[in-house]
């Protein structure tokens, strides 16, 4: 187990590496730069700003600078908000995405995964039809649809949640972000559940399990679980990523301070090192989750061997 | 002899996209106690689906009618529940494809002892006593090192092995092996027919073997079943059918047998 978390450690970092230099050769590629505006500033001031931030410096120069202090764990002044480091920024916001993401995953996986074994089980009844049926709509409805439509029915018709704010992560405020968040997940989730447990229920070692007279609600929780539920500890990784991206739509519409903003509008202004190290933070987190991943598979799955 | 087992105008039906599918053609016959039938036939005769349908493990689109009667219980009128009391605890089952037949995430131990802890009640000391007694019988090594290892680090006949045994962890009256030895090589397949010829003469068990190999149900079999398309061709004392066939089917599955084998 060591072994495999200090080798995937030890894969991370040229990973990091790779990932920096294309987020730092891409926005240097893009057109502008962070202190181009609409009207030109005198070559002579512009010449001080650039100096300062180490811009005039040669491409391959100004990387292994950024590197060295990345490095050190220094991710660089904002060259956009003013008087704050990235550090700052990111440190102020990723409790708040935090706290969503882990909320929203927690949620479909647990409701995911719960409504798909249902479904298997009670396959081709109304049961099944109606959670296959909204699932199907989960999957085609955005997240920038579903969201505005439910502010709009349990925030301004029934009055019953705040539609937007943070609020000190006051739980109200947090129940329609994370749930419009969720539910898209929810629906691919239990679609994956429900198809993998009706594999399972179909093998032979669940015929096996049946001819021992074992009672139909352990042979569920003993025989099927554990090994239909392997698709689903596959799939937390890349859902991860679909909640990430999700949340930068979805802190833009509740207007909650998380990091989401900063990486659109850092993006969009040039903002190098801040772009650069929501990046990383995003990457190190989708890597973390692949780590967590495969150590669940091997002790739910004996057959997998962790090398 | 008593009757352990009286099947009288079993049918089975399959409701596919196809349609109704008959796979079992309303057929009669009994198992004495501690007799071992044989039933014989090709692929799709029926053989497996006869034995499914009467213990209730059809897949769900199966429909069984008529009367089976397991010790004076007509089971083809027991609900799943009561059916899942006498499974495992009176009757044992042996399937085909060891490989897959034994939960992959759970180690052997605890699907042993798993049997005994739900039918008798077992405490889980008592279980694990009586799953290496089982193991001991079906001739495993190292049984204490064995409870905890998992299905895929044994061999195919060590799976199967473990699956005869979990078949004998509440004692039971009757043993339905479907197909045990297809899926093993020659030199297993004598060593799993040899426990078997064992549990007939020490355990007087009753055996159902279904085989499409007639040597290897002339091998422990008292009685034999000819089976084709759901219905029963012949039947009759092993060694007298396998001799003397009557019916041209019969012949016919005779002569696939290679000659030196007779």
């Amino acid at each position: 187990m060591i072994q495999l978390i200090i080798k995937r450690l030890a894969i991370a970092i040229p990973t990091l590496i790779i990932i920096i230099a294309f987020v730092f050769g891409l926005m240097r590629v893009a057109p502008g730069g962070p202190f181009t505006n609409e009207r030109a500033l005198p070559p002579e001031i512009e010449q001080k700003i650039n100096e300062a931030y180490d811009l005039d410096k040669p491409l391959i120069q100004q990387f292994g600078i950024y590197l060295s202090k990345i490095a050190k764990g220094d991710l660089g002044p904002s060259y956009k908000y003013k008087d704050f480091t990235v550090n700052e920024l990111i440190l102020s916001g990723f409790p708040i995405s935090l706290t969503l993401g882990i909320s929203a995953i927690i949620i479909s996986l647990l409701l995911g995964s719960l409504l798909g074994i249902i479904a298997a089980i009670k396959r081709n009844t109304i049961f099944d039809y109606a959670v296959m049926g909204i699932s199907l709509i989960g999957i085609c409805v955005p997240s920038f649809v579903l969201a505005p439509i439910l502010s709009l029915f349990f925030g301004l018709y029934l009055g019953f949640l705040p539609i937007s704010g943070w609020n000190g992560g006051n739980i109200y405020n947090l129940i329609l972000p994370v749930v419009s968040l969720s539910l898209p997940q929810i629906a691919i989730i239990s679609r994956m559940m429900r198809s993998s447990t009706i594999e399972t229920l179909n093998s032979n070692f669940i015929r096996t399990a049946r001819a021992k007279g074992i009672p139909k609600r352990r042979i569920i929780t003993k025989h099927v679980i554990r090994s239909s539920i392997l698709p689903i500890i596959d799939y937390l990784a890349p859902a991860t990523a679909g909640l990430m991206t999700g949340s930068i739509i979805i802190e833009q519409i509740f207007g909650l301070p998380g990091i989401g903003r900063y990486f659109v509008v850092g993006a969009l202004q040039r903002d190098y090192t801040l772009v650069s190290g929501v990046m990383i933070l995003y990457a190190s987190l989708l890597m973390f989750l692949i780590l967590l991943s495969d150590i669940l598979r091997a002790i739910l799955d004996p057959r997998v061997k962790i090398k | 002899m008593q009757t352990i087992l009286n099947v009288n105008d079993l049918s089975v039906n399959f409701d596919t996209s196809q349609g109704l599918i008959k796979a079992v053609d309303n057929i009669s016959f009994s198992i004495k106690k501690g007799e071992c039938l044989g039933i014989a036939g090709e692929s799709g005769s029926g053989k497996t689906q006869t034995f499914f349908s009467i213990t209730g493990i059809l897949s769900d689109n199966g429909t069984a009618t008529g009367i089976a009667d397991f010790n004076d219980v007509d089971l083809l009128k027991l609900t799943e529940k009561e059916l899942s009391k006498i499974r495992g605890k009176k009757i044992g089952f042996i399937f085909q494809d060891p490989m897959t037949s034994l939960t992959p995430h759970m180690n052997i131990g605890n699907q042993l002892i798993e049997v005994s802890m739900i039918h008798k009640k077992n405490t889980k000391n008592d279980a694990l006593k009586k799953a290496k007694e089982v193991l001991d019988i079906v001739k495993l090594p190292r049984i204490e090192n064995l409870l905890k290892k998992y299905p895929h680090e044994l061999s195919g006949g060590m799976r199967q092995r473990v699956m005869i045994g979990i078949s004998l962890m509440c004692d039971p009256l009757f043993i339905i092996a479907d197909e045990p030895t297809t899926a093993l090589d020659v030199t297993t397949q004598k060593e799993i027919l040899k426990i078997f010829n064992d549990l007939k003469k020490y355990k007087d068990i009753t055996i159902a073997l279904i085989s499409h190999d007639i040597g290897v149900i002339s091998e422990v079999s008292d009685t034999i079943l000819i089976m084709n398309e759901g219905r029963i061709i012949e039947k009759g004392n092993c060694k007298e059918v396998l001799t003397s066939p009557k019916h041209e089917y019969t012949k016919h599955l005779l002569s696939c047998v290679p000659e030196w084998m007779k």
